[in-house]
């Protein structure tokens, strides 16, 4: 079967079925209508063909229910790939670079702390593990064990009681004299020095005293 | 009231990375590509899913347009193909599709007054058998004309067609549904 008018006019037919003419060529074509009888059944059997088609359509479209659209319901990881597919290169190539100099940094900072750890704990756990207070207490016995050994006993013990109390003499000089063994014209010297005080004092604690009660 | 630069405008926008301006792309056109789709296809839920799968694809391309068409041609061109694509990959003639679509459609239909349906349901029907089973260059012609009321120049754009050609297809289109339309009449 022919699909084409007879008279040819196919593509004027259809400008004019669809109201796309314009005013001229409406005219025009209206009055070929008027004289051709084969256009003028197209127009009315497409005509029905089209009123068939939008009673489908409108069927079809009262159906319809916008959907919520998928690419607005993202994940922090879809918007994450979203951002990226959308940015330009430049923009990909500085994120990248900020990631690894992050992750640079990052690792540096942690080799660092490492280190420091590695340096500071040794000696911490060698203060706490090796030295107690028990250790010190002998090993300075130990020391003094040593410089007193000639000595007589008796006196090593006098000599050892008062270096393990340091902190009881009450000047600095005496604790000088503690640390190193008197020599002996020292010792005469402060001897003497002692006698002549404990005399010296004796004699002017009685004077103040015989002023005082007069 | 659309512009015409509006979804150029709103394309750039989701370019500069505006994640919302895509949903107002997929908000102004959904309903008229789902008519197409469902034009195309004459399955609502296939349609549903292309419609949706048209949006996503296009979504994917956004970088590779470059405004030489418009959204709607582009919109229009991916969803077509995807129609095409979609029925090469189920295998199977519109018309078996139809057939199955048919029971489905009666058992649950639109909400529509019973006299309506009782005097519409065959005709439909009858209609939608009738384009699905036209080839698909006069099928997409038709449902873009029809479902669409895009105009001749915009069908060219969007199918890359001399508008001579648009046009000689729908009135080919035309004349074979009218044909099918009268072999079905003269039947009930």
């Amino acid at each position: 079967m022919k699909e084409t008018p007879d008279c040819e006019r196919a593509s004027d037919l259809i400008t004019f079925l669809y109201n796309e003419a314009d005013e001229r060529e409406r005219r025009d074509f209206q009055l070929h209508l008027n004289e051709c009888r084969a256009c003028r059944a197209e127009v009315a059997s497409f005509g029905a063909v089209r009123e068939s088609i939008t009673a489908w359509r409108d069927e079809a479209l009262a159906g319809f229910v916008s959907r919520p659209v998928v690419t607005n319901r993202k994940s922090a990881l879809a918007a994450l790939r979203q951002f990226f597919d959308l940015s330009p290169l430049w923009l990909k190539g500085a994120t990248a670079f900020a990631v690894i100099a992050f992750c640079v940094l990052a690792a540096m900072v942690f080799v660092n702390l490492r280190s420091n750890n590695v340096q500071v704990s040794p000696a911490a756990n060698t203060s706490q593990a090796i030295y107690t207070q028990e250790d010190v207490d002998r090993l300075v016995n130990q020391a003094l064990a040593k410089h007193t050994t000639p000595k007589p006993p008796a006196g090593s013990s006098q000599i050892l009681v008062d270096s393990r109390k340091p902190k009881r003499s009450r000047n600095s000089s005496a604790n000088q004299f503690a640390k190193r063994p008197l020599s002996r014209a020292e010792r005469e010297q402060l001897a003497a020095d002692l006698r002549l005080l404990s005399a010296d004092d004796d004699a002017t604690l009685h004077l103040l005293g015989d002023r005082i009660n007069q | 009231m659309e512009t015409l630069g509006s979804d150029e405008i709103i394309v750039e926008r989701a370019l500069s990375g505006d994640a919302e301006a895509f949903g107002e792309i997929v908000r102004r056109w959904e309903r008229r590509i789902f008519a197409l789709t469902y034009g195309l296809l004459g399955c609502e839920e296939d349609a549903r899913d292309a419609t949706q799968e048209t949006f996503l694809a296009a979504f994917r391309k956004l970088r590779g347009f470059r405004g030489e068409a418009k959204v709607s041609s582009w919109l229009h061109r991916i969803a077509i193909n995807q129609c095409i694509s979609r029925q090469r990959r189920a295998k199977v003639r519109s018309e078996s599709t139809l057939e199955e679509d048919d029971a489905d459609s009666l058992a649950t239909p639109f909400s529509h007054s019973p006299a309506h349906v009782a005097e519409g349901r065959q005709e439909t029907v009858a209609v939608r058998r009738a384009i699905n089973s036209l080839p698909i260059e006069l099928r997409q012609v038709v449902v873009m004309k029809e479902f669409e009321e895009l105009t001749f120049r915009e069908i060219a754009d969007a199918l890359d067609l001399p508008l001579s050609t648009v046009k000689s297809r729908l009135y080919t289109a035309l004349k074979q549904l009218q044909m099918r339309l009268q072999k079905f009449e003269s039947r009930t």
